[in-house]
């Protein structure tokens, strides 16, 4: 694969090109980064959607949406990520490469150029935002953040997640909350817009058959407005001690019990354990030949699913599963033992070469999804250092099961939280 | 003999064979990609749930979630999981079942050979004990106790069950906690012998192979097996009026606001190849000119509050169904369904014009030439149009050939308020 390149616009927007023939389209993400704080992470997640209702050349969602659709189908999307104590307002612009269009060469440039219009030219009314256009996005947005109940099981991860770091920033929910949204209005939003476009550290990525030189050059013809002084993001507060652990259980009228285990591992991306750290995940939860898996499924009948995953930039561990309500003291039990398998280093050889290549596979296959590449980048960037696929499959394989066991002794259980039926089980 | 099929517009070819005892094999070669993906499909969905057994002329009424209880347990060999020797390989397994199929997967970016050989070794090779059919029903449990919660799989059943008087797609794939308990190992191996033969059955492979090679592996692997030729399937349907059961169907669940799904039934069937691809894309086009993110209709419900952006519409084509569900959720259900069926009625008297077919048309394909981004998409898509006897990669032509008129006499045919029912959730009151 072609060198990717990475170059700073005038206005300080960062510029990465990752050039690849593999693909018959060409995918533009466009990244801001904010701190993760109550203050003001109901603003930025609304903003997008504001921004979606339409600008001065094309003053309505229809007339955006339809503009797009002329352009093959392009799509434009707006999502909320949160990474570490840190959220990132994404825009994403999936384009029909040229190529595959008869007659067609300015795919791209129109694509940019539409969604440069969307961000810097707005509709306005009286020098703010059009009050009817923040009044229904409000009331859309307050839809998404009461709508987290209805995915019972994000729902079960992400009450772990606020009672376990209940007095840290990363407690925050990355849609804001109600009480917030309520004091937004039409001027105090498009306040926020001017310093949001301002400060905000802000990343530009582009993949596809792309000559790097030329779409830089198209790049800075397009997105030259100007911008402010860039606010710097905080670290993510990772070293949190633990103490006793929490038990939370929360009654609703469900079917099937959410039981979720919040740790903490003190290791993110930017450590070197944390290759060790990613073993330990993988033969502890991350496939079907994990322990959680075979312990809790194929030899208990506990459960469907039971698998761990990593946060990798707030350097929690968490393990989730759905269970009936009587099992839970059985299911607990069963997971404790696996946690202390690990920190004994009872795993077998094969355990151990199972997931390294299980591992290797995922990353191998990430090159084939530009969407996982530039995430990749992202990840790389927010720790310091941007590894290409084989320096991350050397960074792996020096992990020896000493490692694993080493990091093993951090993995320390911080909380547990369980959503049972109503009355109980 | 292996017939290479170019697609000029795709820049993509596909290599396929017919092989001994009948089965289809298609390879699609991808240049560039590591990943490697390999999908053996039969044509055995959870619809199939009444039918003659091979070898034993005798009709069987299988109990419900028969299906997806096989695809479970076939990863089960006597010296253990097939999950294992795949991990071994560094490849990701995995399978799933719909109404009409029964899918088994790997993907993997080494060891493409060892992994197709234990792909085709496993699905040939059944293994069923009492025992472990019995651990199967705790984790099969749990997995319909989970879908019990979600509202939109809940919703889209009691759709199907207010549709529908008496066709099985009414049932829920993995059928309920009371039918599975009922499910044996005599039972599974009578479905395998029925519908896991050759000839009712698909290999699909993409990535970077050597398509011929590919190829005269599933022709070795097959030809060493001894299969003798399997006459027809009977498959039994009960006979399903035109007329839909129920025009409205409600359950209650822990939900923030109201769901609200539109199901339009269909009520001419039993197409299969190029007339039901052309179907299923006139129908697709014109519910995205109907209710679209572009459509009028669609912004006029999104500014009033009733939708949000995640309302969709979409068509099911199959051989012997086929229905529309439109929605998503709403504050008020009442109010959406009856703005809905004001919108198709004020669409169906202006009708649609050559500019927005047009418009359509080109969105259509550009969406089309996207989805090839994903290996996984093509493959998984690819077996379910060839058991219907359409070859997917005719998209694009099949696109071209579809005309305005097409588009309108749809409109008005299969968008009919006789065959319209409505399923709700609403919320329970869940706060402490």
């Amino acid at each position: 694969m072609a060198e990717m390149l990475h170059r700073r616009l005038p206005n300080g927007i960062n510029v990465f090109i990752h050039p690849t023939k593999k693909f018959k389209t060409i995918l533009v993400q466009l990244f801001f980064h904010r701190q993760l704080r109550r203050e003001d992470v109901t603003q930025s997640a609304l903003l997008p959607a504001v921004l979606q209702r339409g600008s001065a050349k094309y003053p309505s969602r229809r007339q955006l949406v339809l503009r797009l659709e002329e352009l093959y189908g392009a799509e434009l999307t707006a999502d909320i990520v949160k990474k570490g104590e840190r959220q990132l307002v994404v825009y994403t612009l999936d384009l029909v490469h040229d190529q595959y269009l008869p007659g067609e060469n300015r795919i791209l440039q129109e694509g940019l150029e539409i969604l440069h219009e969307l961000l810097t030219n707005p509709v306005l009314e009286n020098g703010v935002f059009r009050e009817e256009y923040v009044r229904q996005e409000k009331e859309q947005h307050e839809k998404v953040i009461k709508g987290l109940i209805n995915d019972k099981i994000a729902y079960a991860i992400e009450r772990c997640l606020q009672e376990m770091c209940r007095e840290e920033p990363f407690s925050v929910f990355k849609y804001g909350t109600l009480e917030q949204l309520r004091e937004i209005d039409a001027t105090s939003l498009f306040g926020f817009y001017r310093r949001f476009m301002q400060e905000s550290p802000a990343e530009l990525h582009l993949s596809g058959d792309l000559e790097p030189e030329q779409t830089f050059a198209l790049v800075q013809e397009i997105f030259r407005f100007d911008r402010g002084t860039e606010a710097s993001v905080p670290p993510t507060q990772v070293h949190i001690p633990v103490k006793d652990v929490r038990y939370v259980t929360e009654e609703l009228d469900v079917n099937q019990g959410k039981l979720v285990l919040g740790f903490r591992t003190g290791l993110t991306y930017a450590d070197a354990d944390y290759f060790a750290l990613l073993l330990y995940n993988g033969i502890l939860g991350g496939f079907p030949h994990s322990k959680l898996f075979q312990n809790v499924r194929e030899k208990a009948s506990l459960a469907y699913y039971a698998y761990s995953r990593l946060e990798k930039h707030k350097g929690l561990l968490l393990i989730s599963s759905g269970i009936e309500f009587k099992n839970y003291e059985k299911t607990l039990a069963i997971i404790r033992k696996q946690i202390a398998d690990m920190a004994a280093g009872n795993f077998s050889r094969e355990d151990f070469d199972n997931t390294y290549n299980g591992l290797r596979n995922q990353f191998l296959v990430e090159e084939d999804n530009p969407a996982a590449l530039i995430n990749r980048t992202v990840d790389g960037i927010l720790a310091g250092r941007v590894w290409t696929t084989t320096e991350l499959l050397q960074k792996m394989q020096s992990v020896t099961r000493d490692d694993v066991v080493r990091v093993a002794e951090q993995v320390k259980l911080d909380t547990v939280y369980f959503m049972t039926r109503r009355g109980g089980a | 003999m292996t017939r290479v099929i170019e697609y000029e517009h795709l820049k993509e070819k596909i290599y396929t064979r017919r092989i001994e005892p009948g089965l289809d094999a298609f390879v699609l070669p991808k240049k560039g990609f590591n990943k490697k993906y390999a999908i053996f499909a039969t044509n055995f969905g959870s619809i199939d749930s009444h039918f003659i057994v091979e070898g034993e002329g005798k009709e069987l009424l299988v109990p419900d979630g028969v299906a997806h209880f096989l695809e479970h347990k076939l990863f089960e060999e006597e010296s253990g999981n097939v999950f294992d020797r795949f991990a071994v390989l560094g490849a990701s397994s995995n399978a799933f079942t719909n109404f009409t199929n029964t899918a088994y997967l790997f993907s993997t970016t080494d060891n493409f050979s060892e992994c197709l050989e234990i792909l085709l070794d496993f699905v040939q090779e059944p293994y069923f004990t009492t025992e472990s059919v019995e651990k199967e029903k705790g984790i099969i449990e749990q997995e319909i106790r989970m879908y019990e919660d979600n509202p939109q799989w809940r919703n889209f059943f009691n759709l199907l069950d207010a549709l529908y008087q008496y066709h099985p797609v009414k049932i829920d794939i993995a059928g309920t906690v009371e039918s599975i308990r009922q499910i044996d190992k005599d039972v599974l191996y009578k479905c395998y012998r029925t519908f896991y033969h050759p000839s009712n059955m698909t290999v699909f492979v993409v990535g970077d192979v050597d398509a011929e090679h590919v190829l005269d592996q599933v022709e070795a692997n097959l030809a060493k097996r001894n299969y003798q030729p399997l006459g027809e399937i009977k498959r039994l349907f009960p006979e399903e009026p035109e007329e839909i059961a129920r025009d409205y169907v409600e359950q209650s669940l822990v939900v923030s606001q109201p769901i609200l799904n539109l199901g339009f039934k269909e009520h001419d069937v039993g197409y299969d190849g190029k007339a039901l691809f052309k179907r299923e894309i006139v129908t697709s086009l014109m519910l995205d000119m109907v209710f679209g993110s572009s459509s009028p209709l669609y912004n006029e419900l999104y500014e009033e509050g009733l939708i949000d952006d995640e309302f969709e519409a979409g068509y099911v084509a199959e051989v012997g169904y086929g229905h529309t569900i439109v929605g998503g959720e709403t504050s008020d259900p009442e109010k959406l369904a009856g703005r809905l069926v004001e919108g198709i009625q004020r669409r169906q008297r202006e009708g649609i014009d050559a500019g927005t077919f047009e418009h359509y048309r080109r969105k259509m394909t550009g969406e089309f030439l996207k989805s090839f981004n994903s290996l996984e998409y093509i493959a998984n898509s690819f077996p379910a149009y060839h058991f219907r006897k359409i070859n997917f990669f005719d998209y694009l032509q099949v696109l071209q050939e579809v005309t305005v008129e097409d588009v309108n006499r749809r409109l008005v045919e299969h968008l009919d308020l006789k065959r319209m029912a409505r399923s709700v959730i609403v919320p329970k009151t869940w706060k402490q």
